[in-house]
């Protein structure tokens, strides 16, 4: 078997995708495929066209992205603080790991109809749902870390004269650094499903809303654009969040 | 340094009991004993990673001044190897430039120089055993613990960096207690040799003087004469302390 050149996988994917696309189209216009369930990809684009084209999209954009990246910072914040607090306060730990656990085990999505009725339909409630989605993963990542820090690093700041101000800076705090960056393509994928599931729940912006406003009208077209658009935003945040992984991950 | 009647127990049965022992300045001293007689063990309750459980540990020395080179080079992964040189001088407030002059130096002086950018990951064994090495000497120490820091290398980068050390050990006169299982190493770099018996209450059950002069390459000295004959006294005594513990189970 001829072994695949991996600096030309991208080509390849794209070609496949191109093919899939392609024979999607010719499909839709040989009218093999109902448009009100599958419109062909250029209906979609026409969608998207249209969504750009008339700036409609911008307010939607910003209500998700808002909330999105509230979500994440604010779930990057408070998880990394009560991680660290966990990890070093076995009496915190005792508190906290088992709410932590049991919120990780439910679908957290389920908390979106009660964080409606506690902030409103406003942003509140969506950056809520990001925040939770994004805190329970990352206090997992960090209070496991900590707990499972190398000791002999810890030993060699000791033997070289170093106190615990001198730990926490250049050992705790360069491990949970690496422990976030390496959920932070999670966490993001995290913070646009709470965001878009809390639009889709109740909201008057938002992708999610034009998700379901899509769907009330059964607008398939529509309803994919979206989808495609939700796609790509990821896809660029998540190039963007490899590239700061890849270069403050340098090291490992 | 003078270890006086150290007895070291992590719960219940103590592993070391009584272990006495000296190192005099710009001595080379080294402790071998069977697996679990608790050599590590004293080792890290001489740089304070261990509370003992009784005994005395007088070094005369301040805790800068004395140096640990563990198996394991456990540099920092995030930091160069520069920084990871530096880091002991910064940590006792050294500025950050003069920490760095003075880490490029030891790199440049133990055959790393060019290499002070690179991270630990991109260096080969022998390199990071290296960098950990100058991490303990730029701190001017008169006093290094080494706890099998060589037995991860292959053999002819150990040779290598064995024979440096030695060199550098005797020009600068720093003492030096050495833990190992390698009676062969511990006999051709050492002028004394310290025997613990089987754990766990192990304790000193022989000290022997190397009378192989120095300076001393660790290579010819294992063709000194007075090397085999106190080679075979060692390895006889070290499997009459292994199988003791047998002899009396049986």
């Amino acid at each position: 078997m001829t072994a695949l050149d991996p600096r030309y996988a991208w080509v390849r994917r794209l070609l496949v995708l191109a093919i899939l696309l392609a024979v999607w189209e010719a499909a839709g216009r040989a009218n093999m495929l109902n448009p009100l369930y599958a419109p062909s990809p250029s209906q979609i684009g026409s969608a998207l066209v249209e969504l750009f084209g008339d700036g409609r999209i911008w307010p939607h954009l910003e209500a998700t992205f808002s909330a999105a990246l509230g979500g994440l910072l604010l779930g990057i914040i408070v998880g990394i603080l009560l991680g660290v607090v966990a990890a070093l306060v076995p009496f915190i730990a005792e508190l906290i790991e088992p709410v932590m656990t049991l919120l990780n085990a439910i679908p957290r999505v389920v908390l979106a109809p009660l964080f409606v009725i506690w902030f409103g339909i406003g942003l509140s409630s969506k950056v809520a749902l990001s925040f939770i989605l994004v805190a329970v993963l990352i206090f997992f990542s960090v209070f496991t870390g900590i707990r499972q820090i190398d000791r002999r690093l810890v030993e060699r700041i000791v033997t070289l004269g170093g106190d615990r101000a001198a730990l926490v800076r250049h050992v705790y705090l360069p491990s949970v650094a690496a422990w976030v960056l390496g959920s932070l393509k999670v966490a993001v994928g995290f913070a646009f499903t709470g965001a878009c599931v809390g639009e889709f729940v109740a909201a008057s912006r938002g992708l999610g809303y034009l998700l379901s406003f899509a769907q009330s009208t059964y607008n398939a077209a529509l309803m994919m654009a979206i989808i495609v658009l939700i796609l790509a935003v990821v896809l660029i945040i998540f190039s963007l969040a490899g590239r700061l992984e890849k270069h403050l991950l340098r090291w490992s | 340094m003078r270890v006086r009647n150290l007895t070291i127990s992590y719960s219940g049965e103590p592993v070391l009991e009584g272990a006495s022992l000296d190192v005099d300045e710009g001595r080379f001293v080294s402790l071998v004993g069977p697996s679990g007689s608790g050599k590590s063990s004293l080792l890290r309750a001489l740089i304070g990673l261990q509370k003992p459980l009784a005994g005395s540990i007088k070094t005369g020395l301040s805790r800068s001044e004395i140096g640990i080179l563990f198996q394991d080079d456990a540099l920092l992964p995030w930091k160069t190897a520069r920084d990871n040189v530096a880091l002991g001088l910064t940590l006792n407030g050294t500025t950050r430039r003069a920490a760095l002059d003075e880490a490029e130096t030891w790199l440049d002086r133990l055959g790393l120089g060019g290499l002070g950018d690179r991270f630990p990951r991109k260096l080969s064994g022998g390199q990071r055993k290296r960098v950990a090495l100058a991490q303990v000497l730029v701190m001017k120490p008169r006093l290094i613990l080494m706890d099998e820091p060589f037995a991860s290398l292959d053999a002819i980068v150990r040779a290598r960096i064995v024979r440096d050390v030695v060199a550098l050990v005797e020009r600068e006169k720093i003492s030096v207690l050495l833990v190992t299982h390698d009676l062969e190493e511990a006999i051709s770099l050492s002028d004394a040799v310290y025997l613990l018996s089987q754990g766990p209450r192990a304790h000193v059950t022989q000290h022997y003087a190397v009378p192989i002069p120095r300076p001393r390459d660790p290579v010819r000295a294992r063709m000194h004469p007075a090397f085999a004959p106190l080679y075979e006294k060692l390895w006889s005594d070290l499997s009459r302390e292994v199988d003791y513990p047998r002899a009396v189970a049986a």
